[in-house]
């Protein structure tokens, strides 16, 4: 069976919708009309013109900066950054603005979606949608064992409650987040290393260096503000390496353009330098970190100019950075980025996060003032086991612990469930506002994984390429119609808040996750372990910790106060030994090197190749948000789906600016049009990672751009199953020419 | 730009109305008999007026939407636009009343005619200062445009009057030959001028220049070297120097000749007003 | 009676677009309309070069060419140097856009009235409420305030600075920059 929906269907289909969706505010005109009406009916006193503030957390990435909302006559008018919200810090950032309008948007999800024989979807009610899932989910684990069940989601306060225990519910260990093509490598070779992540004390450093991170393109609002703090209010030296002089390029000292894939070599020489001449702390060295001396041997070999050939970087900057570093130690630090060049890029991703995290050891700046800082987060007490009994732990390892054992667990590796898809052993598969045929891997093999499956659901708010090839479509309503379970957050404080519902559920038919899970569960006969609503969820999640829903929601965020965090204080190292690994047995047994060292990437350029960089934007997050107009409109105002591309390889290829090029990888080949700039390495090209939009229910953004994982061939990375998202070249040359 | 083709025609139709109020002036004051042209000519320029200011009405699309909104264009005397209407509202009255007065045969007094004389000259020359007056943009902002679209309005004026005469019999039309000198100087003026307002935009900066640039050798090109000076100026002027030596050629041919001279004026006119506002550049300040 | 205006420091600037997508949801603009808009510079050959974002939007002029041209006094300025449009009086004839030297103003879709920053004035409370475009800045690169009042931070972050306009004594802005 096919499981591509024709253009054809597709209109049928959505002119059905579009005469359920009569009720409500549906589309951003609607809504601006709504809310300007909103105005002058409380002007003129037609209205109640009731105005409320709701604290909530902003759902437009994983960062839950959050906010205020204020809700005018029942609609939403208005968001503000709550300044008492660590990543927020007040302030709110563009897609966050542009997110909150999904609920408007004329593209969401009205009803459960089936899909027919023929391919099309049709609108079913949730009671057939819950009894056929239900059985097929039962027949399916019958047969199969509950091994053949996933899970696979996108990690939010609610479904990092319900979906694992929906998972062990049904006896499955099989529950995964997107990490796989997010920052799982470098997560899980700070875990081997140093225990679990850090952050860099941007507020304090003294030289800072960011390598392929960009605040101003991965947005963090208080990030940003800080490194803008650093900019132009200290004498702290900001380096960016990247080959691309990113967004944040323009509030750094330095850039030096890398190619792509290599940042290891870097790190590596830069280690060479600090141990050859003797600038390391070797007071830290020798307290802190095990296999010192072997790592030393190791890296005799990687000078400055060794890697210079391999990296593009002149051996001279190479030292030069080494040397800086040092004396600006320990309030120096490499920031421990994220997605970026090594969350998931390349196949020694790994290697380059535990080379990071070396480099920062050598200097000495573990919980150091302007170093790197590791610190602790606030846990939730038991919840009353008569109310909320858990489901028995699940003994059998997850599909892909064995072969990928350095993946962080609270990650997993999904591209390892979606190989037993492939395989034929996980045949029902859940998403939960995931796009993962869409941006976890290639396109196609997500196609092929999903459609040997013999059930696929998908919870989302609207029809994503993912949804595209379920089975079932539940849809959830927005955040901001929804009550969200308790969200903690480490850091140097400790703080608690929520997402909570700011207005009444607009289109009917939506539901939130805790009542699909509640009531998908009593129909599967696993009800007992969701017989709660989310408010009692809450409260108990609360009062755990001696606090009351009445509370939070007052003051929006508090302060736990239980943060132990001290500068100067060395903190503990949650590895095997407890000490920094520079050497790790973990690793040696996952068939990697267990001494730091140096690892190719695995695909270079051919003559007249280039190296391809992707990447993010400030104002879309992943491709959840192609299909929000307002932002849409700014990806289409300033042409933001371009191909960048050096002025001297496009003067060579004779492209000039908005010129429409043809791409290819040996995957896939699709047209783009092109910015030719200075701010790219020559032999580099760029492009965003979050357009090329295939699911014609989402207007916005379909067919804008290229989709970046279908260029990508299907690879894992050894040790940690990432994706390994840029491990492809390609060509490019002049449509017409 | 954000003005386009309808206020172009807008500002061709009012700087025609003018011109031809004018022209039919001085050819109702030279040959009081020639009725025919005179009627068609005082008659028709209220209608390219009105036809204009219908073009403007429509393109503020908030003040067609809420058409008392236009009262309130009176408000502002510091506005070009308001002294504009200041000036339609005189001249449209006066050339109304003498296309009411032509309608039903009537004499139109003297003093009314050169008071309509003199608005038409306002009107004409409004035009040009209504662009002149945008600070933003360079190609616009100097002190050509004014007698630019004066001398333009006049060259359109003259055109549209000598082909009413057509309308009129044969003497009347060769009797409109006497406008042919004013129209020489006047076209060999309005080259002389447009080479001006070009060369003063380009000393105004980034946005003066490209707005050259997209006249000389960009979108505009064609249209003005073919359009503009080839048939719109040197053509005509050709014309006219040529069948000047050739005078009271009553062969049906040569007429015609002669009248599609007329219609390449005006053709001039118009791109003339189209080039200047569509190549209107925004002063580029990075 | 103040004088408002506003620094726009783009040395912290990272252009991303939150101050376009909160002024757009709070003044109820369309999803394709914008009271800011960015120019984006870049500078210099591979590997020295820059890249400046200049976020754009009324300058709120002293000398305001718009509020000059306007023929219906739509364009206006407020005791306190905010220049506004009355919706009720525009015509919509466009002349405030071409006279204006920043390109900043915009016809709003569903009126065809020109529109443009108004400091998010607030009729009821008469003066600027909260800029939003300042209020949600991540990178702190806006200050809002009164330029009449030396104590201000906006005014002590020109003076400390050297803030300026963004065209010199063009039409002596309200809007000051910091570029670098």
């Amino acid at each position: 069976m096919t499981k591509r929906i024709t253009r054809r269907s597709f209109l049928r289909a959505s002119a059905g919708s579009a005469a359920l969706a009569s009720a409500g505010v549906v589309g951003f005109a609607d809504w601006q009309a709504e809310r300007a009406h909103a105005d002058e009916a409380a002007d003129a006193a037609q209205a109640t013109g009731e105005t409320k503030r709701v604290s909530t957390l902003c759902n437009g990435c994983t960062n839950e900066c959050g906010l205020w909302v204020n809700v005018k006559d029942g609609v939403i008018h208005t968001l503000e950054g709550n300044p008492e919200s660590p990543n927020s810090g007040g302030r709110m950032c563009g897609r966050g603005h542009g997110f909150a309008q999904m609920t408007y948007s004329a593209d969401r999800l009205l009803h459960p979606m089936k899909r027919m024989e023929n391919g099309d979807f049709e609108p079913i009610s949730w009671d057939q949608a819950y009894l056929e899932i239900a059985s097929k989910l039962t027949a399916i684990i019958a047969k199969n064992g509950p091994q053949a069940f996933a899970f696979i989601r996108d990690p939010r306060p609610n479904i990092n409650f319900y979906g694992p225990r929906f998972t062990a519910a049904l006896g499955s260990s099989n529950i995964y987040t997107h990490g796989a093509s997010c920052n799982l490598s470098l997560q899980s070779a700070y875990r081997a290393t140093i225990g679990g992540g850090f952050s860099a004390d941007i507020a304090n450093a003294k030289m800072i260096m960011f390598i392929g991170r960009s605040y101003a393109d991965g947005i963090t609002p208080a990030n940003v503000k800080a490194l803008a703090n650093l900019s132009t209010g200290t004498e702290c030296h900001i380096v960016i390496v990247d080959p691309r002089f990113n967004n944040s390029g323009h509030l750094a000292d330095q850039w030096v353009p890398i190619k792509p894939g290599t940042d290891l070599a870097f790190v590596l020489a830069m280690s060479n330098v600090l141990i050859e001449d003797e600038l390391y702390d070797k007071d830290f060295v020798d307290k802190y970190v095990l296999g010192f001396n072997a790592f030393k041997k190791e890296v005799a070999q990687f000078s400055p100019e060794w890697a210079s050939d391999i990296c593009g970087i002149e051996a001279e900057i190479i030292r030069e950075l080494a040397y800086e570093m040092a004396a600006a130690a320990p309030a120096a630090v490499i920031e421990p980025s994220w997605r970026a060049a090594f969350g998931c890029a390349h196949q020694n991703s790994f290697m380059t996060g535990r080379a990071v995290a070396a480099f920062n050891a050598l200097l000495g700046n573990y919980g150091q003032k302007g170093g790197a800082l590791i610190t602790s987060s606030p846990a939730l007490g038991a919840l009353p086991a008569d109310k909320f009994p858990s489901p028995p732990l699940v003994d059998t390892p997850r599909v892909g612990n064995a072969e990928y054992p350095l993946a962080v667990p609270g990650m997993g590796t999904n591209l390892a469930a979606l190989k037993a898809m492939i395989a034929g052993d996980i045949k029902a598969v859940f998403f939960y506002q995931s796009n993962a045929a869409k941006g976890y891997a290639n396109p196609k093999v997500w196609e092929e994984g999903l459609d040997k499956c013999d059930l696929v659901v998908d919870i989302d708010v609207q029809m994503s390429e993912t949804a595209m090839l379920a089975d079932y479509v539940l849809p959830e309503c927005s955040y901001l119609e929804r009550l969200e379970a308790v969200y903690t957050q480490g850091g140097k404080k400790h703080t608690v808040s929520l997402r909570d519902k700011a207005i009444d559920i607009v289109h009917p038919d939506t539901r939130p996750l805790d009542q699909i899970m509640r009531e998908l569960s009593a129909v599967i006969g696993v009800g007992k372990y969701f017989d709660f609503t989310i408010d009692e969820l809450v409260e108990a999640q609360l009062n755990s910790i001696g606090l009351t829903t009445e509370e939070l929601r007052e003051k929006g965020i508090i302060d736990l106060g239980t943060s132990d965090f001290e500068y100067g204080k060395v903190p503990a190292f949650a590895t095997p030994s407890g000490k920094i690994e520079f050497y790790s047995v973990t690793v040696g047994k996952a068939g990697l090197s267990p001494i730091i060292t140096w690892q190719d990437r695995k695909a270079h350029p051919a003559e007249g190749e280039f190296y391809f960089v992707g990447g993010k934007q400030s104002v879309q997050s992943h491709t959840m948000t192609t299909s929000i107009e307002a932002l849409m409109n700014i990806s289409k105002e300033y042409k933001l789906e371009r191909l960048w591309v050096n002025a001297s390889d496009a003067e060579a290829l004779g492209i000039k600016e908005d010129d429409t090029v043809e791409i290819s990888s040996s995957e896939y080949t699709d047209t783009i049009r092109v910015h030719v700039t200075e701010r790219i390495m020559p032999g580099v090209v760029w492009a965003p990672t979050h357009y090329g939009g295939s699911s014609p229910y989402l207007t916005q953004g379909y067919d804008f751009g290229i989709c970046v994982p279908n260029f990508q061939p299907f690879d894992m990375e050894p040790g940690t199953g990432a994706t390994m998202s840029q491990e492809f070249t390609v060509s490019i040359k002049k449509v017409g020419a | 730009m954000v003005w386009g083709p309808l206020i172009a025609v807008y500002l061709f139709l009012a700087g025609a109305a003018a011109g031809a109020y004018l022209a039919e002036s001085f050819i109702s004051f030279k040959y009081p008999t020639d009725k025919k042209t005179r009627r068609w000519g005082r008659i028709i320029v209220p209608v390219l007026l009105g036809v204009g200011l219908l073009m403007l009405m429509i393109d503020a699309e908030a003040g067609f939407k809420n058409p008392l909104r236009f009262f309130g264009l009176v408000n502002n005397p510091a506005s070009v636009m308001t002294i504009g209407v200041y000036i339609i509202c005189m001249f449209m009255p006066i050339s109304l009343v003498v296309a009411v007065l032509e309608l039903f045969h009537k004499n139109v007094p003297r003093w009314l005619d050169i008071i309509g004389d003199i608005g038409a000259v306002c009107l004409a020359g409004y035009t040009g200062f209504l662009l002149g007056d945008s600070l933003g943009v360079p190609l616009w902002h100097n002190s050509i445009l004014p007698a630019l679209f004066l001398v333009s309005a006049l060259t359109s004026g003259i055109a549209i009057v000598s082909l009413l005469g057509f309308l009129g019999d044969e003497s009347e039309f060769e009797k409109m030959r006497a406008l042919r000198p004013i129209h020489i100087v006047a076209t060999i003026l309005e080259l002389i001028l447009i080479a001006l307002m070009l060369f003063i935009a380009v000393g105004k900066g980034a946005a003066g220049a490209a707005s050259v640039e997209m006249i000389l050798s960009g979108q505009y090109a064609v249209l003005f070297w073919l359009g503009l000076i080839g048939i719109g100026l040197v053509l005509p002027l050709a014309l006219d120097v040529f069948t000047a030596g050739t005078a009271n050629d009553h062969k049906a041919g040569a007429l015609a000749v002669e009248a599609s001279g007329h219609a390449c004026v005006l053709v001039g006119g118009f791109l003339l007003r189209f080039i200047v506002v569509m190549a209107g550049v925004t002063m580029i300040l990075f | 009676m103040a004088r408002y205006g506003m620094l726009i420091d783009t040395r912290r600037c990272v252009g991303c677009f939150a101050c376009r997508l909160a002024c757009q949801m709070k003044n109820t603009l369309g999803p394709k309309e914008g009271f800011v808009h960015f120019e984006h510079l870049e500078t210099g050959a591979f590997p020295h070069v820059d890249a400046e974002v200049i976020p754009m939007q009324c300058m709120h002029c002293e000398d305001a060419p718009c509020q000059h041209v306007c023929p219906t006094g739509a364009t206006h300025t407020t005791e306190d140097g905010v220049v506004l449009v009355e919706e009720s009086k525009c015509i919509g004839c466009k002349y405030c856009m071409v006279a204006c030297p920043y390109s900043v103003r915009m016809i709003e879709e569903k009126s065809g009235v020109v529109e443009k920053c108004r400091f998010c004035w607030d009729d009821e409370l008469g003066g600027p409420n909260n800029p939003s475009c300042v209020a949600t800045c991540i990178a702190d690169a806006r200050i809002f305030g009164d330029l009449d009042d030396p104590e201000s931070d906006v005014s002590k972050a020109i003076a400390e600075l050297g803030a300026q306009p963004i065209a010199g004594d063009l039409t002596k802005t309200k809007i000051f920059y910091v570029r670098g």
